[in-house]
């Protein structure tokens, strides 16, 4: 049983994406893995791995077993009766590379960094912030604009152009008083 | 049996250096045998990257023969590491085992 060219093509491309990722993994020592999920060594040991696939051939090994180990597996399943393009897709979710050091390891670092810090009252804080010097400002804004303008009499005749500047001024300002509290709210949680 | 990744994880690679130890044999084989063990739940990927741990860390004597698919086959055998290795293994699970199913005993004694 053989392959038609285009397939041939999608599982040496595949091979070549997902060889690389296998082979860091092998690379890398057990006491490297502890240290890149501890985020100490990872630009180095990457630096370390290119240097070592760009001068050798192990990459190009890798990826010649990944291609008869997944030629194998299709063989198989479209010896049961699947189709070249069902065998194809099949075997792409079984050898797609997951990894619980180098990839995953840093997406689940930085999810289990972000929910451990989620606190859903300091968020509230942040909004009651922004919503309430919002308010304060555009209130202020408008109620100077209105007085500064003439007030009620000269409102029709002009002056509500003032109270308008004055609304967006102090909308701008309490927005920029917001972003202060905010700024101030995550440092103290940093600390 | 399902659920067993978590469990296997700390074994695998002295079932599959076991597997090696019996003949020459390359990847894709030792696949087969694991789910012909009853190990269907493996991922195949997961073969594919204790094979490349196993030669990274030269437990494994490696044989290329061509292959009608193109490029060579890597057959495995063990080299005098990778029996080492095994030996160790053994001596490890024979250990654990052994605990394991006093500790069993022990818990269904204290029942009665």
């Amino acid at each position: 049983m053989s392959f038609s060219n285009e397939i041939r093509e999608k599982i040496k491309q595949f091979a070549r994406e997902q060889s690389r990722h296998y082979l860091e993994e092998a690379e890398m020592t057990y006491l490297e893995k502890l240290k890149y999920k501890t985020g100490q060594l990872s630009s180095k040991v990457t630096a370390n791995l290119a240097k070592l696939k760009s001068r050798s051939n192990l990459s190009i090994e890798a990826q010649n077993d990944l291609i008869l180990y997944i030629s194998d597996y299709m063989k198989e399943l479209m010896e049961e009766g699947l189709s070249e393009e069902e065998a194809f897709e099949r075997a792409k979710e079984e050898f797609k590379f997951r990894s619980e050091t180098i990839e995953s390891a840093d997406l689940q670092k930085r999810f289990a960094q972000y929910y451990e810090n989620l606190d859903p009252a300091r968020y509230e804080a942040i909004g009651l912030f922004y919503a309430g010097f919002m308010f304060f400002g555009v209130s202020i804004g408008a109620l100077i604009g209105f007085l500064g303008s003439g007030g009620k009499e000269m409102f029709n005749a002009g002056g509500w152009i003032d109270t308008l500047i004055g609304v967006l001024a102090g909308g701008i300002i309490g927005i920029g008083f917001g972003l202060i509290s905010h700024g101030i709210i995550v440092l103290k949680k940093k600390e | 049996m399902s659920n067993m990744s978590e469990m296997l994880k700390g074994v695998l690679e002295g079932i599959v250096l076991e597997i090696i130890s019996r003949g020459e044999i390359y990847g894709y084989e030792i696949a087969k045998k694991l789910r012909l063990l009853g190990f269907e739940e493996l991922a195949e990927a997961t073969v594919y990257a204790l094979l490349l741990r196993l030669e990274k860390n030269r437990l494994v004597h490696i044989t290329k023969k061509p292959s009608e698919l193109g490029p060579p086959r890597k057959f495995y055998t063990l080299n005098e590491r990778g029996r080492q290795e095994l030996a160790e293994f053994w001596a490890r699970w024979d250990f654990l085992s052994e605990r394991i199913q006093t500790l069993r005993l022990e818990d269904s004694k204290n029942e009665f």
